[in-house]
This record gives C-alpha cells, structure tokens and sequence, in this order.
C-alpha cells in the first residue's frame, strides 16, 4: 500500500487523463477526516464499509432453499 | 407497478457484478409464482446461484427509486417504461422475517436486457426492510 502524507487542501491525484480521481482532504476534526472526490462518472465511489454490507446481505439473499421459496410463495399467496 | 410487469428475460447482461459476487455477469429472471410476483435472478453461470427477487409496488407501493445519470447512460435508458425495479428478498424461517434490500434495488432495462445492482444514494433506505409490515 502507498502511504502518503497530506495537509488540508491538498490531493492526490489517481490515473490520469480523462479517467484520473482527484482525493482532496477537506477537513480534518479529531478522528474524522472529509475527503472530497472528483472522480470521472463512470467511476463509482462508495463507502467501504456499505459495499461490505451489500456483498453480505447478497451472500445471505443467495439461493435460499427450495423449501423457503415453497413457503414464502405459500405466505404470500395466503396473505392474498 | 403491476405484479404482470414480472416478464420473463432469458438473457440479462449486469453492467457490473452484483457486490459479493464479482464473477456473475449474466442472469435469467424466472417467474416462479402464478401472479409474477416471485421471481428468480438465476445466473446463466452457476446453476445453484439464484436470487429471489420481487417488484415493489404491491409491498412498498411509494418506492419510486431516482436513477442518476451515470446509471441511466450504464444500462442505455431510453425511456422509464423499459426500466424494471427488483428488490433482492432475503427468505427468512416465515413471512415476518423475511426482508428486502430497499438500498440496493436491481434494475433491468428491458429493451436491452441491461441491469445492475443499483446503489442509491438515500442512507435512510435499509438493506433489510421486512417483505410486509
């Protein structure tokens, strides 16, 4: 991993041309630090931690059962 | 939304894999009830990898999710009725426990059979909301 050092106002940049991610650190208040990122739209940019949710909650979504999606069409047909 | 919205696609491409599991680019939708409210996302690749998926309107009628641009040109949106919005279901022990990802819907354009797991930007919207309240 490549560590660098930054001030407040200052970026680093990733990739260049029309594909480059500019990381600025905005702020910096205790254990919190405000980056802000100009990033191509092709790119997307999302929250560590909430990637690791959806890659969990997908894991656990996957392939139920037949005997659960038995039951959850009865439920439902139930319910009307 | 209408439950008959629920039309089987035999060939979805993903724009980009679904978090978790990065090796799946191509998925069937399946109906797997009468009324076309259950369905699978079936992947074309791995036989037993298969997601129950539902439309929202008859669980969660006012969730009206706002694409952005990126994901509108992603999946080559023309116009909203070619846009079908599945929630990925969690099958629990009974109906009470089992939830939807309202956070992270899957949205296929049918008229290039295009979809991607969709991450929006509202954080209040959770992973796991019961299927009914």
């Amino acid at each position: 991993m490549l560590v660098l050092s930054r001030r407040v106002g200052e970026s680093i940049v990733i990739g260049d041309g029309a594909d480059k991610v500019t990381v600025t650190v905005l702020e910096v208040r205790g254990d919190v630090v405000r980056v802000g990122i100009d990033a191509p739209r092709s790119v997307r940019v999302h929250r560590a931690e909430l990637l690791e949710q959806l890659a969990d909650t997908n894991a656990t979504a996957a392939s139920p059962s037949q005997d659960a999606v038995a039951s959850l069409k009865d439920a439902l047909r139930n319910r009307g | 939304m209408h439950a008959d919205d629920g039309v089987d696609l035999p060939v979805i491409e993903l724009a980009h894999p679904m978090p978790g599991f990065p090796d799946e680019e191509r998925f069937a939708l399946v109906r797997l009830d009468e009324d076309g409210v259950l369905m699978g996302f079936r992947s074309l690749s791995r036989e037993d990898l298969q997601f129950v998926v539902v439309p929202p309107g008859p669980f969660y009628p006012d969730y009206t999710p706002e694409l952005d641009d990126e994901t509108v040109a992603e999946l080559g949106i023309d116009t909203a009725e070619d846009v079908l919005v599945l929630l990925v279901v969690h099958a629990g022990d009974s109906l009470a426990a089992t939830t939807v990802n309202l956070r992270a819907p899957i949205v296929i354009n049918r008229a290039t059979r295009r979809a991607a797991q969709v991450i929006l930007e509202d954080p209040d919207l959770p992973l796991d909301a019961p299927l009914v309240a």
